[in-house]
């Protein structure tokens, strides 16, 4: 590998890097506003100028290559800095320079290079600044909306809508200062991924119809955690200003999600803001309601549980469960002597994402639907699965149906499955959402919401990552781990009280698919899990 | 000065047009004796020759020639660059015009020297009349067998193909073109890769101008060394068509050993427009820095010009006089240059708006002399930072104007207006 001096650094770097990457892997920043690392590489807007020893002219960190030993390249230098700082000021003059009105204040390129490259003064006299009148707010599609006076004309939205989505909507129209971005005409930006191109919209010309004007950056709380919209899993942010969810930002990982995440998963952002449960309730026998405390509650479904036959049991689990709370259920119905426990597997439709080594494709509304049959809960022969109990007339045959509801958008809650799931005698439901079903149950147990637990998600890649606390729940509502934990804790006294690590320390110990993992050292990006022969990893 | 003309000797001989009359004139015999050359050693002619490109930059033809890969089998074109849209310049039009057999000649010479099946000629939209007399005289070719399958016998094949432009300055720009020609937008590509590497649909591609490849045919003809009798000096060889446009009694094209004078060129155009004296002269098309009339005697080829701070570039020699006011000049080029930057790139999108705005308020007397300061600013920061060579070249007047020519700028700052009398090129009623 050929090695380079970069600011007296030197640095190895695979042949064929460019100067941008192999400057980052110096700890040396090259300032950048068109080069994207998944994008193809166009040399346009000449913020990355750098000095490279025997050059007559600065050369672009973007375009130059690193090809052969010992390319000696400045960023720290006086000619260097002219140039950025003569970039800076020509972006600057027709910017409208409002940044307290912006809405990407705080997270814009341009702002935070100015500070750095840029000159404190301002040459231009406003009256002469260039603008798109008429242009400030155009929506490209429904998710998207435009504002060309503050566009760098970097073209970064053009090339993912011709690279990445490749749906192709966007292109560049006029030319000289006039130039500008647009829809093709006839067309609007409508794919999968399109908000995408607002997260790599180096500034606030480009905004989300979800997010726009809703919230200052600086004020949002951000948490690495993954989506749940489905079984890709893709990276995100869970961006929240005091326990309200504001958007979801994907997350870099190359080997799932890349860059990028869909349209779709970021509007499940809102997912939790949805009416919650926060006290369990039990039906009492007057027919009625009542809020009671968790030790009654907890104890009428102890005492359910414990008088009803084994195989009249049956645990329900949908495909948000995380893999911990999934081995709890599993447990929990081998301490009942039941072999009645699955888990929902929601098929959707077809989602895409690309990465560089081939994309990662999903279709189940269900995202940890494959660590949850890892962990225990089999589709298997039982009487009692999932289909029978959700398509069918399986649910009469109960005496209890204890349910592990994690998503608000399951099929759990179609009217018709509520009224095939209550002929079960007792309904016992552990979910966070004031959903039909937990309306009809019989004993309600409120759970933290999928962005208030941590625990582990299996992916369809059988990729095993780490989602996130972001926030506390509401005060007296329970983590689900904690909620099955106290009920299999009452049949069995060793496995009560156990934390995400501990259980998932059980789980490495039982499951082979696990083994020699704990759950602190899971990296950050993610670990396939051992494949063994036949395709799917062993499981418990 | 007397010279018989060699790339515009058939001007006046309609009879040219034809393959028959072109022949009857010596035509294709250049073709004839090529292709029975080695092309390697037509390109070492060329390279022996000096010729250098006619397009702008004066790179040596022959070098660049040489950088397509030998002996791959990838396809492999040459693309002959008519687009022509540098203000001043109109000598490939009258090439292309009055003799357009030498231009499939010179063309046919290089792809078979290089190895290129397919050219492309990129004519400027606006060149409907040449775009097509070329179509035509390139039917007759096929028809003479002098291109297609089997050109004269050979067995060497060659496609020769008009490309339309549809306007833009930019498309002139050599990877422009080629982004244009594939279909795209036009806007210049990043180099390296260089288009000799890769070029048009990916494949090896030589550029060249109209004028650089009609001279090709008089070098395989006549040798190399009578090439370079003509011209100044071994860097700057053969015959030349200058453009003079301007205050001049008689503008045109005009064809000289390379070198000659602006006062020769001058008395060739019959004088200075009604005797008025010169004030300033830019040599070599819009993007050239403006020169003074003291600089009138200096030849007109690539290294003096350079040396003096600016270039031959096509050639497009545009007269000024007395009464010309230079701000109000600058203003109309910068004008130009703005208006036809792709826009991809930010020193040049931003560069040549700015300059045009600071101009037009120094020419309407609305300017300070900081504004001065500002368009040396704005110009080194366009030097050499753009992604093409348009940047500059609206730097090249613009820098000119408040290097070479201060003193005038200052009096418009000072008088609060221009001092010079409104007027167009020509007083009214003084052309019939
Ligand atoms: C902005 C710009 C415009 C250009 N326009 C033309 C043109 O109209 N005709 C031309 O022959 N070359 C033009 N050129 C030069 C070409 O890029 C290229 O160098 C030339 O066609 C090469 O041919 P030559 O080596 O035979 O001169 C232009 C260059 C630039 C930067
Ligand atoms: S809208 Fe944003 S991403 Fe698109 S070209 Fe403009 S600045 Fe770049
Ligand atoms: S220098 Fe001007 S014309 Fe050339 S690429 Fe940049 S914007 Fe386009
Ligand atoms: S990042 Fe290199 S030119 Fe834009």
């Amino acid at each position: 590998m050929p090695r380079l001096t970069i600011d007296g650094r030197t640095v190895e770097v695979e042949a064929g890097t460019n100067l941008i990457e192999a400057a980052a892997a110096a700890g040396v920043q090259i300032p950048h506003y068109c080069y994207h690392p998944r994008l193809s590489i166009v040399g346009q807007c000449r913020m990355c100028l750098v000095k490279i020893e025997g050059m007559p002219k600065l050369q672009t960190g973007c375009t130059t290559q690193v090809m052969k030993d010992g390319m000696v390249v400045l960023v720290d230098d006086d000619e260097v800095r002219a140039a950025q700082e003569g970039i800076m000021e020509f972006l600057l003059i027709n910017h409208p320079l409002d940044c307290p009105i912006c809405d990407q204040a705080g997270e814009c390129g341009l702002q935070d290079y100015s500070f750095k490259h840029g000159q404190a003064f301002s040459r231009f006299e406003y009256a002469e600044k260039r603008t798109y009148s008429g242009k400030e707010r155009i929506p490209l599609g429904s998710e998207v909306v435009l504002n060309m006076n503050r566009c760098i004309q970097c073209t970064r939205c053009v090339r993912f809508t011709e690279e990445i989505s490749r749906t192709g909507e966007l292109g560049l129209f006029q030319r000289g200062a006039r130039t500008e971005i647009g829809v093709f005409p006839g067309k609007e930006l409508s794919n999968e991924l399109s908000t995408c191109v607002v997260d790599i919209c180096p500034v606030g010309a480009l905004t989300s119809t979800r997010f726009r004007f809703a919230e200052r950056v600086w004020n949002l709380d951000k948490i690495p955690s993954l989506c749940s919209g489905c079984d890709v899993g893709c990276n995100i942010t869970i961006e929240h200003r005091r326990g309200v969810v504001r958007r979801y930002k994907p997350r870099t990982n190359p080997a799932v999600n890349d860059h990028w995440m869909c349209d779709f998963g970021r509007s499940t952002f809102g997912r939790s803001a949805g009416s919650r449960l926060t006290v369990p309730t039990v039906i009492r026998d007057d027919g009625r309601r009542a809020a009671v405390s968790w030790k009654e509650a907890l104890d009428a479904a102890i005492e359910r549980l414990g008088r009803a036959e084994a195989e009249e049991i049956a645990i329900l689990a949908t495909g948000c469960v995380t893999t911990e709370e999934a081995f709890l259920l599993s447990r929990l119905a081998e301490a009942l002597g039941t072999t009645n426990k699955s888990v929902l597997r929601e098929v959707d439709r077809k989602r895409e994402i690309p990465n560089p080594v081939g994309g990662v494709s999903g279709d189940e509304a269900t995202p940890n639907r494959r660590g949850a049959e890892l962990a225990g809960l089999h589709p298997g022969d039982q009487r009692l699965r999932a289909d029978e109990l959700v398509e069918r007339d399986g649910a009469s045959q109960c005496r209890v149906l204890v349910i592990a509801d994690g998503d608000p958008g399951s099929r759990l809650h179609a009217p018709e499955v509520v009224e095939r799931l209550r002929r079960s005698s007792s309904l016992i439901v552990i979910g966070w959402a004031d959903s039909p079903l937990a309306a009809v149950a019989d004993i309600v147990l409120p759970a933290a919401s999928h962005v208030e637990r941590d625990g582990t998600f299996v992916n369809s890649q059988y990729r095993l990552q780490r989602a996130n606390k972001a926030f506390p729940s509401p005060t007296g509502v329970r983590s689900s781990l904690a909620i099955v934990g106290e009920l299999l804790g009452s049949f069995k006294e060793d496995w009560s009280g156990l934390n995400e690590q501990a259980v998932f320390a059980r789980l490495a110990e039982h499951v082979g698919a696990f083994s020699g993992l704990t759950f602190d050292t899971i990296p950050a990006e993610g670990i396939g899990l051992q494949m063994v022969a036949g395709g799917a990893p062993d499981s418990a | 000065m007397a010279f018989e003309p060699i790339l515009l000797r058939n001007a006046g001989n309609p009879a040219v047009h034809e393959v028959s009359g072109y022949r009857k004139a010596g035509g294709y015999e250049a073709l004839s004796k090529a292709l029975a050359m080695e092309p390697e050693e037509i390109i070492d002619a060329v390279k022996a020759s000096g010729l250098r490109g006619r397009g702008g930059a004066g790179f040596p033809a022959g070098l660049k020639w040489s950088f397509i890969p030998k002996g791959s089998e990838k396809a492999k074109y040459l693309v002959c660059n008519a687009d022509e849209s540098e203000p001043g310049t109109f000598k490939d039009r009258i090439l292309i015009e009055t003799d357009p057999h030498q231009l499939i000649e010179g063309c046919a010479i290089c792809c078979y020297a290089v190895g290129a099946s397919t050219c492309y000629v990129y004519i400027r939209g606006e060149y409907v009349a040449p775009a097509l007399t070329l179509e035509r005289a390139i039917a007759d070719a096929y028809e003479h067998g002098l291109l297609g399958e089997d050109v004269l016998g050979s067995g060497f094949a060659l496609d020769m193909r008009v490309h339309r432009g549809a306007g833009a300055y930019i498309c002139g720009e050599e990877t422009g073109m080629l982004e244009s020609l594939e279909g795209r937008r036009g806007q210049p590509r990043i180099k390296p890769p260089f288009p000799a590497i890769v070029g048009a649909f990916a494949a090896p591609t030589v550029i060249n101008n109209v004028e650089t490849l009609c001279n090709v045919p008089h070098i395989i003809g006549r040798g190399a060394e009578w090439f370079k009798s003509l011209g100044t000096d071994e860097r700057n060889t053969g015959p030349k068509v200058y453009c003079i446009s301007g205050h001049v009694e008689r503008p045109g094209v005009y064809e000289y050993p390379i070198g000659v004078t602006l006062d020769d060129l001058i008395a060739a155009a019959g004088g200075m427009y009604r005797g008025r004296a010169l004030k300033a002269y830019i040599p070599g098309g819009a993007s050239a820095a403006i020169l003074s009339d003291e600089q009138s005697g200096l030849p007109m080829d690539f290294d003096s010009l350079a040396q003096a701070g600016s270039m031959l570039g096509s050639a497009a020699v545009v007269v000024m006089d007395e009464t010309t006011c230079l701000v109000r000049a600058t203003l109309r080029l910068a004008k130009f240059f703005a208006h036809e930057s792709c826009g991809q790139c930010t020193p040049c999108r931003e560069g040549t708006n700015w300059s045009e705005m600071i101009l037009a308020r120094l020419e309407d007397g609305r300017g300070s002399e900081s504004d001065i300061d500002l368009l040396q600013r704005i110009t080194t920061n366009m030097s050499g930072t753009a992604l093409c060579a348009l940047a500059d070249a609206c730097v090249g007047p613009v820098r000119s104007l408040v290097t070479n020519f201060r003193p005038e700028v200052m009096q418009h700052v000072e008088q609060g207006c221009c001092p010079l009398p409104r007027q167009s090129i020509f007083e009214p009623g003084a052309v019939s």
